[in-house]
């Protein structure tokens, strides 16, 4: 939902504000040419055809199956039997279930809050006109999403250990006692949030940046023509300006927030001794592939779809009263 | 969204390795040369060998797959089987044979299989099945690879033989005794290493203390070691497939247990996790002095802190006998090219390929034969102060008692684990994190 008003507002604003709008030439693009306007619109659907299939058979059929099994005893080696509802049951008093849950929104919220505080910082360095390389330092942000989870857990593990990491080290010189970031409930979500946002941050950078470039230089101009600070710039323009922005981020930050599962599960398969930090998705790979729980495992994968749509009615509510208010774009 | 699918990419990643592993795993049916696929992990199939094997049979090309244990003896394997793609030739972990000899449908058997003319040359005989062998390997290696129908699913390569490796550097700074012999006595029992932890750690200095050295790596891996003592774990051989569940009434689990939190109580053990990168600092910087270790993981040592050597030396573990790991080689009934797998692995685990593999690796022989052979006896390794490690490892070998495992014991040993880990990170005392033990292994078991 929130995706589309993101590019409906984006269709409306040109994207970089130094290209802006002539009007009658943006009038005159969107009238199609005469060749495209004779072609029959079906002709599109051979086209688009092969997503559709390959949809069906890795993403709708699963999706079904795994409704299936989820009233099933299933073991792939030792066969099925039905078991009605009762994997939701068991699911329901399953205190895993709860601290998975638990945890999950935990390490969402470590992750999501001060990784937006800082792409939005970082965007508005990298919009910096005196910046120079500017390019250079948006690819630059881009290379932790596109490293490998294993080599971050890796590496985040020796900077976060409990001996003789380097985090521990530095906070030694301040007088702190040594953290253990596994065994510790916040310590760990703090470890694996930092991961999360280490990878991410330069990625939402980038979205915001381009939001923030969509704005039009016009509005920073009068604003410091009535005399407002580089700081109440930000505050009153860029911000406001975001708003749909942030929204997006915050419902896509939420719907990846739900699935952590490499992080944790390279710290410790089983998701910590006491469980501290294992999440709704790694809870789901335990059951069905450690096990062999396949249909608990779909019940599992069926509850998580549930808070997915309950939070995205939520996000929902909220963006609808954002547009509705006037002030967003 | 992109984030979105990117998430949900890390699960899908892993599913479509397994499930190209299964298809990619599958050599090709080319015409003459053959490419006979192993699914392996740590260091269970050697490279020399490898490279030997190569020089035997031209025509056969190994293809190694390396995986951690638990995806492969778990998911990878689960998937082949219901697939009914894979490898020629799979590494089975003790802690899951059982677990697998309970699908023997997933393997072939190779009371079935007889040797081929190939290896003739290097000296297996041709038609010879399992049951030949078996008086080769040590009787209760040999039945960790017999499924419950009697099948023969593996082969032993190694028997994980377990003794306590300690610095002898630390043990002089801390006044105790550095001849091995001498260190053997400080502990005839269990209580005894634990005083002997106590003492070793009052000998440290507060700085030491505070950079958080210790007797033992982690107390924790002491559960595992008496557990194998005994001569039952968590099921009983009442003669049928699954035997029967005793996790909660076998005296030698709570034995293991309350041993175990004893020490961790008395705080021997610097609470490192194994192989982590802690411990392998840990091990240079000789933040413990001991380490229980099988012979298979004198290598890693080994690989890990090559400065120290000449600073270890090995002593035989409190309460006599030990084992923790072993492996069995597998030819699962998917398999594209049985009989050449069965060759394969004939020849590899034959006695003499087992000596070459203990000198060069440490992995020390399942194939028993080899216990009096005077070529193992007097093998010595100077990284471990030219402890006569053969000998040292073959007796206590020899003193371990067969144990019957049964499906679950993994899972069961997982959960057992983070109960101790719980204790030792002092989240729980012992008596709530054995009342949720026992919860999460029934979680396990039902449902």
């Amino acid at each position: 939902m929130s995706q589309l008003k993101v590019k409906e507002g984006r269709r409306k604003a040109p994207l970089s504000p130094w290209k802006s709008a002539n009007p009658k030439k943006a009038a005159k693009s969107k009238k199609p040419s005469e060749g495209v306007a004779s072609l029959d619109h079906r002709f599109g659907i051979p086209f688009i055809a092969p997503f559709f299939l390959i949809f069906l058979v890795f993403g709708l059929a699963p999706v079904i199956y795994s409704i299936y099994i989820s009233f099933y005893k299933w073991d792939p080696l030792g066969g099925s039997t039905f078991n009605g509802v009762q994997n939701f049951v068991t699911l329901w008093g399953d205190s895993d279930f709860w601290l998975a849950i638990r945890n999950t929104f935990s390490i969402w919220a470590l992750s999501t809050f001060p990784q937006m505080a800082m792409a939005i910082g970082l965007a508005v360095i990298l919009r910096s006109k005196r910046l120079r390389g500017a390019s250079f330092w948006r690819t630059i942000f881009l290379v932790p999403n596109i490293t490998s989870v294993i080599a971050i857990t890796i590496v985040f593990g020796q900077l976060f250990g409990r001996d003789f990491g380097i985090i521990n080290g530095i906070l030694g010189i301040f007088g702190v006692d040594n953290i253990d970031f596994i065994e510790g409930i916040v310590p760990s979500h703090i470890q694996i949030a930092a991961m999360i946002t280490w990878r991410w941050v330069g990625y939402n950078t980038l979205i915001f940046l381009a939001s923030m470039l969509a704005i039009p230089d016009e509005l920073y101009e009068s604003a410091s023509v009535d005399g407002a600070t580089k700081w109440q710039q930000f505050i009153y323009v860029t911000l406001p300006q975001l708003k749909n922005t942030i929204t997006f981020v915050l419902v896509v930050g939420t719907i990846g927030g739900l699935q952590v599962f490499a992080e944790p599960q390279q710290l410790a398969a089983d998701g910590g001794s006491s469980k501290q930090f294992l999440t709704l998705t790694l809870f789901l790979y335990n059951q069905a592939f450690v096990n062999n729980k396949y249909g608990y495992a779909a019940a599992i994968g069926i509850a998580i779809t549930v808070i997915v749509l309950i939070i995205s009615v939520i996000n929902f509510l909220i963006t609808r009263r954002i547009s509705n208010d006037g002030s967003g774009r | 969204m992109r984030k979105k699918t990117l998430f949900r990419g890390s699960i899908a990643v892993s599913t479509a390795a397994i499930l190209a592993a299964g298809v990619l795993g599958t050599p090709a049916r080319a015409a003459d040369p053959i490419t006979i696929s192993i699914w392996t992990f740590g260091d269970v199939i050697q490279r020399t060998l490898v490279q030997e094997y190569k020089n035997l049979h031209p025509e056969i090309t190994l293809q190694i797959k390396k995986s951690d244990l638990d995806p492969l003896n778990g998911t990878n394997m689960v998937t082949a089987c219901t697939s009914k793609t894979g490898p020629d030739v799979v590494a089975v972990e003790v802690q899951y044979s059982g677990y697998w000899r309970s699908y023997p449908k997933c393997f072939t058997d190779l009371r079935k299989m007889k040797t081929s003319e190939a290896n003739v040359v290097a000296g297996i005989p041709a038609g010879k099945t399992a049951l030949d062998f078996k008086k080769n390997y040590l009787p209760w290696r040999w039945e960790q690879g017999v499924g419950y129908d009697d099948s023969v699913i593996g082969f032993p390569t190694d028997v994980g033989g377990l003794e306590v490796a300690y610095r002898i550097d630390l043990f002089k700074k801390a006044g105790l005794p550095t001849e091995r012999g001498a260190v053997g006595k400080l502990w005839p029992t269990w209580d005894k290493f634990i005083a002997t932890g106590v003492k070793y750690n009052s000998k440290l200095s507060a700085a030491d203390k505070k950079a958080g050295k210790g007797f033992l790596d982690n107390a924790g891996t002491m559960y595992a070691a008496i557990m194998n003592q005994g001569t039952e774990k968590y099921y009983k051989n009442d003669g049928t497939d699954a035997g029967k569940l005793i996790y909660d009434t076998n005296p030698q689990v709570k034995k293991a247990w309350d041993t175990t939190i004893k020490a961790t109580e008395a705080g021997i053990g610097t609470r490192i996790g194994q192989y982590t990168s802690d411990w392998n600092i840990g091990m240079n910087k000789g933040t413990f002095a001991t380490i229980l270790a099988p012979a298979w993981m004198m290598d890693y040592i080994k690989q890990q802190a090559p400065d120290t050597s000449g600073k270890w030396d090995i002593a035989s573990l409190p309460g006599g006998g030990g084992n923790q790991g072993g492996t069995q080689l597998t030819v699962p009934s998917y398999a594209k090219y049985p009989q050449e797998a069965y060759d394969f692995i004939t020849w590899y685990l034959a006695p003499e390929q087992q000596l070459k593999v203990f000198k060069t690796y440490g992995l020390f022989p399942a194939a028993s034969v080899l216990y009096d052979d005077a070529a193992l006896l007097d093998y010595k390794d100077p990284f471990f102060n030219n402890a006569p490690v053969g000998k040292i490892y073959a007796e206590g070998v020899l003193k371990v008692k067969p144990i019957f495992e049964g499906k679950l014991q993994r899972a069961i040993d997982q959960a057992i684990g983070a109960g101790l880990g719980r204790v030792a990170a002092k989240k729980m005392t012992a008596v709530k994190s054995w009342a949720q033990v026992i919860v999460d292994i029934k979680k396990v078991i039902n449902n």
